[in-house]
C-alpha cells in the first residue's frame, strides 16, 4: 500500500510540473485563440535561465526562479510585439507552421549559444533526498513542486476570478470589440496575458530542468505532452488544465509501474480515450 | 440543365497547360545526367504521402497528425509481402494500399464526431500508439532494425531496381501520376465538390441531403489507401522499413509540406514537398550542425510571405498581375 | 550578319575546347574520396561533431595525403536513425560523389540498410557508431572498430557473478539494443548459476523513472544491471534512482559504458559516482598514447562537449584508411587489397590493443571494468579490471 500511495504521490508531482509548462499553452490557445507551440521553447529558455544563474552566477537557487518567470515573460513581450501578433488573426494551421518554424530556430540558438551537451543541474541540499511525511518517504524535490504547482494554479485561478485584470482579460476573450469599446487596452492585455503565459512556461522551465534533462532538444521531446494537457484539460481552462495535468502523471506513473511493458503508450492511449469521451476538455463547456 | 451540369464538370476536369507543364518537368529530369535521382524519388513519394493529406485536409478539412500512420501500414504491408515471397512490386502495392485504406475506413469511423484540436491529438494519439508498437515488437517488424529479407522483383519482370535508382524513379515516377490522375479525377468530379462544401458549411450540406459522414468516412479510407501506397512505394524502391515510416516526425514533416505548398489547389503537396526536401537536403550539405535553424527560418518567412502557403499566393499573385496589364 | 557572327563565335569555341583539352595534363596523383555518413544535427548530433572534430584533428597530426594520395572527406547528415535518408545519402556519395570508401552509417537500421549497397558497389565501409551483434557480417566490406552488444555485456555478466552478485535486477531500453543487452545479460548470468530477480524495460520516451524506482525496491534485488542509449535517460535514470534513495541502500549499480559516456555523464552530476560500468575506452585510460591523444583533443576544441568511445572508433578507422591506402602506393586504390590488409590487421588504439577479425571484419579488443569517479572536477570511468581480447560475438 504504501508502495502505491508513493507512487501516486511520484505521479502527482510529475503532473503538476507539466501543468506549470502547458498552463502558458492553455491560457494563449483558449484565450487569445492562438496556437503558440513555441511555449515549449520558453520553458527552454527558462531552464537555461536558471541553470547559467545558478552555475556561472552564483544564485541561490530560489532566487533564480522568479528571475526565470521575469526574464522568458519579458522575452515573449518582445517575441509577441515583433513577430506572433501580425498572425492573429490567421487560421491554426498557419500558427503552427510559424510556431512550429520558432522552435527549429530556437534549438539551433540554444545549440549555437549554450552548446549541444546535456546540462548539469545542481539544487541545494534542503531538495535533494527523501523526508518522511506521513509514514511515507517522500522525495523532497517532488514535495517542492507540488507545492509550488498548488500555489501557482491557486494564483491564476484567483487573480483570473477575482482581480481586476483578470476580469479586463475575459472581457478581450469574450468579445475584443466590446471590450476596447469599453475602453479597455486590447493590445496592452493581450502583451500582458502573454508575458504571463511565457512567463509560466519559463517558470515551468525552471523547475523541470532537475527532473527532466536540458539541452536543445527539450522542446521536441515535451512538446506532444504539452498538447496533450492542454487538450485534454480544455483550452483556457486553468482548472481543467490542472486536472487533466495530474490525472495524466499519476495514471502515467502507476500504469508503468503495473505494466512496464505499456509504459511509453499508456499516455497516447489514455489521451485518445479521454479526448474521444470529453472532446471538449475534461472541464470545458461543450461547444455550441 | 442537364448537359449544363455536365459541361460544367467536364470544363472543371480540363487539364490545364501548366499542369502538363509540371509534369513534363520530371520526366525531363530523368534525362538530365546531373539529376539526383534519389532524391527526386523521394520528392516524388513524399509529393504522393502530402497529395493524400490534401484529400482530408485541404479538400475536406480534416486535419490529422497522424497520417503517417496510414503511410506505414502501406509501408509495412508492402514489406511483409516481399519478405514472406509475394514479390511482384505492382500488386504488392494494390494489397498494401488495401490495407491501409481499410484502416482509413476504420479511423474515418473512430473520429467521425470530433473537430479541431480534439481530433489532432485523437489521430497523434493512434499514430504514436501504432508507432510504439512497431518499435517495440522486434519479433514481428524487426524493431529499430527494421525488416530484414524484403525481395522485390523487377517491375514487369524486366526491370531491376539498380543502385543508381533509375528504375526506382521511372517505377516511382509511373505510380505517383496514375495515383494522382485518378485522384483528381475524384476531386474534379460532383464527390470532390461535395467535399469543399462539407469543409466550409457542414450544416447546409446535410440540408441539402448530401451524406457528408458516408462521405467523410470514404474520404478518410481513399485519402488513407493512397498514402499507404506511397509507403509501399518507399519499401518496394528502397527494399527496406522500419518504425521510421510509422513516426510522428513524417506526420509532422507532411503536414508541413502540405502548408507550405498550400491546400486545395491538387499540386500544394508536391509543391510543398519539392521545397522542402530540396531545401533541406541543400541546408544539411550547407550546415550540417545548425540546419534547424535555416529550415525554420524558411517556413517562418514562407509563412510570412505565403499566406495560404506558396502555389495559391503564386496563383493569386499571377492573376492580380494579369488583372493589372489588362488594364493598361 | 547574324549567321556570320554566331559562325566564327563557334568556331571560336571549338578551337578553346580542343586547347583546353590538350592542356588539361593527366593526373599525376589519384584522390581517395572517402565518405562521412554520420549524424550532426537532432538529438543524437553530438556525435557527428565530435567525428567531425576527429577527422580535423588526425588530418591535423598525419596531413592530407598517406601513400602519394590525396585522402579527401565528404560529409552528409544521416539525421539519427533513419535508414531511409541513410541509403539515400549512401547512393549519393557512392554513386554521384564517386567515394571509395565510407566511415558510416552510423546506428544499426542505417547499417543495415546500407549493406546491400556497399557489397554491389565494392566500397569499404567502417562501422564506428553500431553495437548490434552480427551486422559486419552483412556485407563482406563492411569492417566494426566500435564494440558490440555481446561483446560487453558478456564480461559484465561474469564479473557480477564472480564479485557476489546473486539476484541482479534487469532494467533496459524498450527497443533491439534493449532487448539485446537483456537477452544476452540474462542468459550469461543464469548459465553461471545465477537468478534474474525481476526485468523492466523502459519506453525511449520517458520522462520520468519513479515506478521503475519502486518496482526495483520491491524486487529487493542485490544489484541492478542497465542498459540505456547515450541520450538523457542515462543521467535522468541516476538522479531518479540516487533521489529514490536506493543509491545509499547498498545495492550495486552495475551498467553498460553507455549510461557513463563521457558526453552525457556530466549531466548526472554526484548521482553517477561510484557507478560500476562495463566499456571499451575511458578518457583516463592509462596509456601514454591516450594521455597525449586527450590533451591534445581538448586544447584544439575545448573541454566540452567531450569526445566519447564513437570518436575513438572513427579515429581508428582513419588509421586504417590512411595505412590501407598507402599500402597501395601508388597503384590505382584497389577495395579487395584494402580489405585484405585491414582484416587481420592488429594495432595499438587509444583506448588499448585491437584486432580486426580475419574472417568477419568485427574487432576484438579489451573490454574494461570502470567506476565512476571524481578527478580534478570532472566524472571519470576509471579502469579497475581488464578482460583481454574479448572477440565480438
Amino acid at each position: 500500500m504504501t508502495a502505491l500511495l508513493t507512487i501516486v504521490f511520484n505521479g502527482m508531482a510529475y503532473g503538476v510540473l507539466l501543468f506549470i509548462i502547458a498552463v502558458g499553452l492553455s491560457v494563449t490557445m483558449g484565450m487569445m485563440r492562438f496556437v503558440n507551440l513555441a511555449q515549449v521553447s520558453l520553458s527552454m529558455l527558462g531552464g537555461y535561465v536558471m541553470v547559467v544563474a545558478v552555475a556561472s552566477l552564483g544564485w541561490p537557487f530560489l532566487a533564480s526562479l522568479p528571475l526565470a518567470f521575469v526574464c522568458v515573460g519579458a522575452f515573449s513581450v518582445v517575441l509577441e510585439r515583433l513577430v506572433l501578433r501580425h498572425f492573429y488573426g490567421s487560421d491554426d494551421l498557419t500558427q503552427v507552421l510559424l510556431t512550429l518554424g520558432l522552435v527549429f530556430m530556437s534549438i539551433s540558438s540554444a545549440a549555437y549559444i549554450w552548446g549541444p551537451s546535456f546540462r548539469p543541474v545542481q539544487v541545494p541540499d534542503w531538495l535533494t533526498g527523501q523526508v518522511s511525511v506521513l509514514g511515507l518517504m517522500l522525495e523532497r524535490y517532488r514535495l517542492f513542486l507540488v507545492v509550488a504547482g498548488g500555489l501557482i494554479a491557486a494564483a491564476l485561478v484567483i487573480g483570473l476570478e477575482r482581480t481586476r485584470f483578470g476580469a479586463m482579460v475575459r472581457a478581450c476573450v469574450d468579445s475584443r470589440r466590446a471590450a476596447s469599446g469599453c475602453g479597455i487596452n486590447t493590445q496592452l492585455v493581450f502583451a500582458l496575458t502573454f508575458a504571463l503565459g511565457g512567463g509560466l512556461a519559463g517558470l515551468g522551465g525552471a523547475l523541470s530542468a532537475n527532473l527532466l534533462s536540458l539541452d536543445p532538444n527539450f522542446p521536441l521531446r515535451y512538446l506532444v505532452y504539452v498538447l496533450i494537457v492542454v487538450s485534454v484539460g480544455g483550452m483556457g481552462n486553468i482548472t481543467g488544465s490542472l486536472a487533466a495535468a495530474l490525472l495524466i502523471g499519476v495514471a502515467d506513473v502507476v500504469g508503468k509501474y503495473y505494466v512496464p511493458a505499456a509504459g511509453g503508450v499508456f499516455i497516447y492511449v489514455l489521451t485518445v480515450a479521454l479526448v474521444m469521451w470529453r472532446p471538449q476538455g475534461l472541464l470545458g463547456r461543450k461547444a455550441a | 440543365m442537364r448537359d449544363a451540369l455536365r459541361d460544367h464538370f467536364v470544363g472543371r476536369a480540363r487539364w490545364k497547360t501548366l499542369e502538363w507543364g509540371f509534369w513534363l518537368i520530371p520526366i525531363a529530369l530523368y534525362f538530365i545526367p546531373q539529376s539526383n535521382l534519389p532524391l527526386l524519388s523521394q520528392v516524388l513519394v513524399w509529393g504522393l504521402f502530402a497529395f493524400s493529406l490534401d484529400l482530408l485536409l485541404g479538400y475536406r478539412g480534416i486535419p490529422s497528425l497522424g497520417h503517417a500512420a496510414f503511410f506505414g501500414i502501406g509501408a509495412y504491408a508492402a514489406g511483409f509481402l516481399g519478405k514472406y515471397g509475394w514479390t511482384e512490386p505492382i500488386s504488392g502495392l494494390l494489397v498494401a494500399a488495401l490495407v491501409a485504406g481499410l484502416a482509413g475506413l476504420a479511423t474515418g469511423r473512430i473520429v467521425r464526431k470530433l473537430h479541431g484540436l480534439a481530433l489532432l491529438m485523437v489521430t497523434l494519439g493512434l499514430n504514436m500508439i501504432l508507432f510504439d508498437f512497431a518499435l517495440r515488437s522486434t519479433d514481428i517488424t524487426g524493431g529499430d532494425d527494421g525488416l530484414q529479407g524484403i525481395v522485390i522483383a523487377p517491375v514487369l519482370g524486366a526491370f531491376k531496381f539498380d543502385m543508381a535508382g533509375r528504375t526506382a524513379y521511372l517505377y516511382t515516377l509511373g505510380v505517383v501520376f496514375v495515383c494522382f490522375v485518378s485522384v483528381r479525377a475524384l476531386l474534379k468530379s460532383p464527390f470532390g465538390l461535395a467535399l469543399l462544401g462539407a469543409r466550409e458549411n457542414p450544416r447546409r450540406m446535410m440540408a441539402l441531403g448530401a451524406p457528408i459522414e458516408g462521405d467523410l468516412t470514404l474520404t478518410f479510407g481513399i485519402s488513407a489507401a493512397i498514402a499507404g501506397l506511397a509507403g509501399a512505394l518507399l519499401t518496394q524502391t528502397t527494399q527496406f522499413v522500419s518504425p521510421e515510416a510509422l513516426a510522428f516526425t513524417r506526420s509532422a514533416d507532411v503536414l508541413v509540406m502540405l502548408v507550405i505548398g498550400g491546400g486545395a489547389v491538387l499540386y500544394g503537396g508536391f509543391i510543398g514537398a519539392a521545397i522542402f526536401l530540396l531545401m533541406r537536403d541543400l541546408l544539411s550539405a550547407f550546415n550540417p550542425i545548425y540546419w534547424y535553424f535555416w529550415i525554420g527560418l524558411l517556413l517562418v518567412v514562407i509563412v510570412s510571405t505565403f499566406r495560404k502557403g506558396v502555389l495559391p499566393t503564386l496563383a493569386v499573385t499571377w492573376a492580380s498581375w494579369k488583372v493589372r496589364r489588362a488594364r493598361t | 550578319m547574324i549567321q556570320k557572327n554566331s559562325r566564327s563565335w563557334l568556331k571560336i569555341i571549338a578551337a578553346a575546347v580542343v586547347a583546353a583539352a590538350a592542356a588539361t595534363p593527366t593526373l599525376a596523383q589519384e584522390t581517395i574520396k572517402v565518405g562521412l555518413l554520420f549524424t550532426y544535427s537532432g538529438p543524437s548530433g553530438i556525435s557527428g561533431q565530435l567525428s567531425d572534430n576527429a577527422v580535423k584533428l588526425f588530418q591535423q597530426k598525419h596531413g592530407t595525403t598517406a601513400g602519394g594520395k590525396k585522402i579527401e572527406f565528404i560529409k552528409r547528415d544521416t539525421t539519427g536513425p533513419n535508414p531511409e535518408v541513410a541509403k539515400r545519402l549512401a547512393q549519393e556519395l557512392i554513386v554521384r560523389e564517386k567515394v571509395q570508401i565510407l566511415i558510416g552509417p552510423d546506428f544499426t537500421p542505417n547499417v543495415l540498410a546500407v549493406a546491400p549497397m556497399v557489397t554491389e558497389a565494392k566500397v569499404p565501409a567502417f562501422i564506428a557508431g553500431a553495437a548490434t551483434g552480427g551486422i559486419v557480417e552483412k556485407s563482406p566490406y563492411y569492417v566494426r572498430t566500435f564494440y558490440s552488444v555481446p561483446q560487453i555485456v558478456r564480461p559484465m555478466a561474469q564479473w557480477a557473478w564472480q564479485n557476489g552478485v546473486k539476484r541482479p535486477y534487469v532494467l533496459v531500453a524498450d527497443f533491439g539494443p534493449g532487448h539485446d543487452t537483456e537477452a544476452t545479460f540474462t542468459k550469461t548470468f543464469v548459465d553461471l548459476g545465477g537468478q534474474i530477480s525481476g526485468n523492466s524495460r523502459v519506453s525511449l520516451r520517458n520522462p520520468e523513472f519513479s515506478s521503475y524506482m519502486q518496482r526495483i525496491k520491491d524486487a529487493k534485488p542485490d544489484a541492478v544491471f542497465v542498459f540505456l542509449p547515450i541520450s538523457e535517460l542515462g543521467p535522468q535514470f541516476l538522479k531518479a534512482y540516487s533521489d529514490s534513495g536506493l543509491k545509499s541502500s547498498g545495492i550495486k549499480l552495475l551498467a553498460t559504458g553507455d549510461v557513463s559516456d563521457e558526453s552525457v555523464v556530466d549531466a548526472a552530476g554526484d548521482a553517477a559516482v561510484g557507478l560500476i560500468t562495463v566499456g571499451t575506452y575511458s578518457h583516463v585510460h592509462d596509456s601514454s598514447l591516450n594521455r597525449r591523444f586527450v590533451a591534445e583533443y581538448t586544447q584544439s576544441f575545448g573541454k566540452t562537449p567531450r569526445h566519447t568511445a564513437a570518436t575513438v572508433a572513427v579515429w581508428d578507422s582513419l588509421k586504417l584508411i590512411y595505412d590501407g591506402v598507402a599500402a597501395q602506393g601508388s597503384a590505382k586504390f584497389d577495395p579487395d587489397k584494402f580489405m585484405a590488409f585491414v582484416k587481420g590487421r592488429s594495432f595499438e588504439s587509444l583506448r588499448g590493443p585491437v584486432t580486426i577479425d580475419k574472417a568477419t571484419g568485427d574487432i576484438t579488443q579489451n573490454v574494461y571494468m570502470r567506476r565512476v569517479e571524481r578527478q580534478d572536477g570532472l566524472l571519470q570511468n576509471v579502469e579497475f579490471n581488464t578482460v583481454t581480447d574479448v572477440p565480438a560475438k
